[in-house]
């Protein structure tokens, strides 16, 4: 296309289509963000507890599902309202606020599986959302979304069951490295057509789905090939992702390509370290072995990959999501190098060298580097929707000022 | 149809009656051209996502796609078209007209977008 050539838009509405984007957000939008802070708060609060704080571990439950609270509690909701918004029918926003509602519950204790149920019920709603996309236009990416939103499901059904967390974890895994990846899949589209890198990452992602489905029956196959999966969809990342080639872009561009191919890295930790260690449900996890191992096996990926993955594309979700504006600043490469640096002294210096000191160290100051992102990110909205603001009721004046001149 | 028009129901129509000049649809283009996708630095114009641009009754329509359905940036690029197109003289709104048919591909980004993601050297 030209910027100089010319051409007029027939007024023909399309067969398909969705509401204008900017129609699409709906009122509860903030107040179910405000929920996924709350929920994030409660599951760092019981990060502590778990990393030996000795801090007040609240109702029970709570320390056990520190896990479900943080993925499917505060990423499901954040997730859900990202896929509601960009979706637009009113009832995708079911998604985000059971897994709002959910998380809500969980941490008030409410009985009977409350909050399990209405969690998974998330997940189904999730499920729904991508039926609904791939009825517009079906691909393979979108395939891969849906089969994240699915593994959501089953680690919500196991877990109202009555499973422990571990057992079913590799579920939760898969329901954020899906997510991830699938979205990635459909970005590389634009590094070039290749049928050669959708059969790879199909054989990846196949790979992966193989080894949660064992992990079932099967543990310690099953979370092997789940982590032969994860290294080579890590591979495959780093080979085909578009961040290579963006990482010699500039300001926002480079930030969030960083921030992608340093979660790849962990990520490719994480699967060498499912294959190594080969388990989740360790008989106890309170011995140092198997407790180090538990810990890094998770982190690595929900921390180094997931987090990672939520830095970089925080600057373009959060403005869409609440409709305001996210100016980048460089001060946000501070959390994102303290993310990874508190991951190497937790994993390295805690994990692997047994030592509690760096771990606990390396666990608090992974909750600061999160708590820092969303302060930073929370001020950068806030000053430019004051801007925005001024800018706005300026131009009105500008616009009244120059109305009056016409008149006369 | 005029070479940055795709599909058969984009750009054939001839400019409606109260149209704005070539000079202004000129415009709105290079005003979209500020519009980048920030995770790949492109605007949407080379990336292929506008399908047609129309003046008229002092109204800016865009007709554009996403690289997929659902994109979760669809609002962000809505807005920010929006403030493009803003300060935009003799124009009082503008209206984003999202549409899926004929889906986007790749092909469709002009050979400096495919420069800038390493599709030639």
């Amino acid at each position: 296309m030209s910027a100089t050539s010319t051409s007029g838009v027939a007024p023909v509405r399309p067969a398909i289509g969705l509401t204008a984007p900017r129609r699409r957000r709906a009122r509860w939008v903030p107040p179910m963000m405000a929920a996924a802070v709350v929920l994030l708060i409660g599951g760092l609060w019981e990060g502590l507890v778990y990393l030996g704080l000795g801090l007040p571990a609240g109702q029970p439950g709570l320390h056990a599902d520190h896990g479900p609270l943080m993925v499917l509690g505060f990423l499901g909701t954040l997730i859900g309202l990202e896929r509601a918004v960009a979706l637009g029918s009113a009832w995708a926003y079911a998604a985000p606020a059971a897994a709002a509602a959910g998380g809500l519950s969980i941490v008030v204790a409410l009985p009977n599986g409350v909050g399990e149920a209405l969690i998974t019920l998330g997940g189904v709603v999730l499920v729904a959302i991508f039926v609904a996309v791939h009825r517009i236009q079906a691909s393979l990416h979108n395939v891969v979304l849906a089969s994240g939103a699915m593994c959501w499901v089953v680690a919500g059904a196991l877990w109202l069951a009555g499973w422990d967390v571990p057992r079913f974890i590799p579920w939760l895994v898969g329901f954020l490295v899906l997510t991830i990846t699938g979205e990635r899949l459909e970005l590389s589209r634009l590094a070039g057509t290749s049928r050669v890198r959708q059969v790879l990452f199909a054989a990846a992602a196949g790979l992966f789905a193989a080894g949660l489905i064992t992990s079932i029956g099967t543990e310690e196959t099953g979370v092997r090939v789940a982590g032969a999966g994860l290294c080579a969809l890590a591979i495959w990342l780093a080979r085909y992702d578009i961040a290579r080639r963006t990482i010699r872009g500039r300001g926002v561009t480079r930030y969030m390509a960083a921030a992608l191919l340093t979660g790849y890295a962990w990520l490719a930790v994480g699967g060498v370290l499912w294959v190594v260690v080969g388990r989740m449900s360790f008989v106890d996890r309170g011995t140092a072995a198997q407790g180090s191992a538990y810990d890094a096996m998770l982190h690595a990926i929900f921390l180094g990959f997931v987090i990672s993955m939520i830095f970089a594309h925080a600057p373009v979700i959060v403005p869409a999501v609440l409709g305001r504006p996210l100016p980048f600043s460089r001060v946000l490469y501070v959390p994102l190098v303290l993310l990874h640096a508190s991951l190497l002294l937790r994993l390295l210096g805690g994990d692997a060298a047994r030592n509690r000191v760096s771990w606990q160290w390396g666990g608090v100051l992974n909750e600061i580097a999160l708590l820092l992102f969303v302060a930073l990110a929370a001020t950068a909205v806030i000053r430019a929707g004051r801007a925005q603001g001024g800018n706005r009721a300026a131009a009105a004046n500008t616009r009244a000022v120059s109305g009056r001149g016409a008149a006369r | 149809m005029t070479e940055d028009t795709i599909g058969p129901d984009v750009g054939t129509a001839a400019v409606a009656e109260g149209a704005g000049s070539e000079e202004q649809i000129a415009e709105v283009y290079e005003r979209l051209h500020e519009v980048i996708d920030p995770e790949v630095g492109v605007n949407i114009v080379d990336l292929g996502l506008v399908y047609g641009v129309r003046v008229a009754d002092r109204v800016v329509s865009v007709r554009m796609t996403l690289t997929t359905p659902g994109c979760p940036l669809g609002s962000y690029i809505d807005d920010s078209i929006r403030r493009a197109l803003d300060r935009m003289p003799d124009v009082d709104d503008t209206d984003l007209d999202l549409v899926w048919d004929p889906p986007w591909t790749p092909e469709m980004m002009t050979d400096e977008a495919k420069r800038q993601l390493g599709w030639m050297r």
